[in-house]
């Protein structure tokens, strides 16, 4: 039995080595009945007793894991990766907390700390393998289905999952680079200046990626939007030249 | 302000506003601009994209379309996610995270742990060394107290025989009087005699 599958409480899923890895080095341990365990407090007693916002580690957990487990999910596109790697970060920021010097929000950190998990996670190439044969992988239309009904008709409603399935399928196809910008920007809804923090570049840059990213998404929307609606899109063609360039 | 007046502002700002309310349609980074919200873009580049959208009924209806879809993928997204968390098995984490302030007592039940494991190996090889010393100055004591106990018996050996002796030591010369009596009278008729005589 693989690592990763003793770790997971029900071993439903297959799993992919790379987060096997990351699980080893984050050192966390295992609880009765699959339930997964943080170190005790007294295994870190060389921090400072300075306070930090993480020394309340349950409260910061409850806050900020779905945002961060979502945010990897939304860029991994691998349930269990996503959830390997969110403990991870937990794990990071519990270990680094001393040098948490609060000069950006502590969501802030943490989506960071995920970002550079999921940049260093997908650059391996038993990652690439694992997308590939992974029986976790998301899926688009399994996503679409979570599309609120809204009081709309059952035709709209459906229009809605394909748009959704669709862009999807995008934003998979995106570089890191812009899908994180666009993630962060559309799905955890954070200000320009807060992404350039996250990600590390100059705003400039960051508005770039994110017009890119988002002329691509629009080409694919326009697109689809013609389909369903049996007509040519609008500049689609001059569009579709101008992603292509861009990217 | 009515908003087609508004749009009329934009483009008498803009020299080529007019142009492009009528003909053109938005650019890409216009579009990219509206969709982002970026606020630094506030200045005359959004006004210009916001005026044309009020007299545009296509780009504004693609804007609409785009912000629905991005809407509907965030909603489904986020939805996906908490239902997928929800079924993953909880962590287990500290009932409340201790400061290493409130960790002073173990340290102390730490060091007094440590104290006590190396103390406890001396305690017993020191044990084990002075059994051997005890054991030579017990047999000292020993050889003295035997030592001791000759002597005692030799002078009770002693006394018992003084003891036991019809005439004491000290009066040895007075135990026999006919020889010694005899020697004293002649001696002591000697030394008259001869007093008379000066």
């Amino acid at each position: 039995m693989s690592r990763r599958r003793a770790i997971r409480a029900g071993g439903s899923r297959a799993a992919p080595a790379g987060a096997a890895q990351q699980m080893g080095a984050a050192g966390t341990l295992m609880g009765h009945e699959g339930v997964r365990m943080f170190p005790s407090t007294s295994l870190s007693l060389g921090a400072e007793a300075r306070s930090t916002p993480l020394d309340d580690l349950e409260n910061v957990v409850a806050l900020y894991q779905p945002r961060v487990f979502r945010f990897l999910l939304a860029t991994l596109r691998d349930r269990d990766a996503a959830e390997t790697l969110t403990q991870e970060t937990f794990l990071r920021a519990w270990s680094a907390r001393a040098r948490f010097r609060e000069d950006c929000s502590l969501a802030t950190w943490l989506i960071r700390i995920a970002l550079n998990l999921a940049r260093d996670h997908t650059r391996t190439r038993r990652f690439r393998f694992w997308k590939r044969v992974s029986a976790s992988a998301v899926d688009a239309a399994e996503v679409a289905a979570f599309v609120p009904t809204h009081d709309r008709s059952v035709e709209a409603h459906l229009i809605a999952q394909q748009q959704v399935a669709g862009i999807l399928e995008t934003v998979a196809g995106l570089s890191n680079r812009q899908r994180s910008i666009f993630l962060l920007r559309f799905m955890e809804e954070m200000e320009i200046p807060e992404i350039a923090a996250v990600i590390g570049l100059p705003l400039g840059t960051v508005k770039s990626h994110l017009y890119r990213a988002l002329a691509v998404v629009r080409a694919q929307h326009d697109m689809h939007g013609a389909t369903s609606r049996n007509q040519p899109p609008r500049n689609a063609t001059m569009r579709n030249a101008t992603t292509k360039e861009m990217q | 302000m009515t908003p087609q007046a508004r749009t009329e502002e934009a483009a008498g700002q803009h020299g080529d506003g007019a142009a492009m309310l009528g003909e053109n349609h938005l650019t890409g980074e216009q579009f990219g601009e509206l969709m982002a919200g970026t606020t630094e873009a506030a200045g005359g580049e959004l006004a210009l994209a916001e005026a044309h959208l009020l007299v545009c009924e296509q780009c504004a209806a693609e804007l609409a379309s785009l912000r629905e879809a991005i809407c509907f993928y965030r909603e489904a997204s986020i939805a996906y996610a908490d239902e997928e968390l929800r079924q993953r098995p909880r962590w287990i984490l500290p009932a409340r995270s201790s400061s290493p302030r409130s960790l002073v007592p173990a340290y102390w039940v730490a060091a007094a742990a440590m104290l006590l494991t190396a103390l406890f190996p001396l305690q017993v090889m020191r044990r084990h060394s002075v059994a051997p010393a005890a054991a030579s100055v017990s047999s000292v004591a020993a050889s003295d107290a035997g030592r001791d106990a000759q002597s005692d018996e030799a002078l009770l050996e002693d006394v018992n025989s003084e003891i036991s002796a019809s005439v004491p030591t000290s009066m040895q010369a007075l135990a026999d009087p006919s020889d010694d009596a005899s020697t004293a009278s002649i001696a002591t008729s000697d030394t008259t005699s001869n007093q008379r005589k000066d």
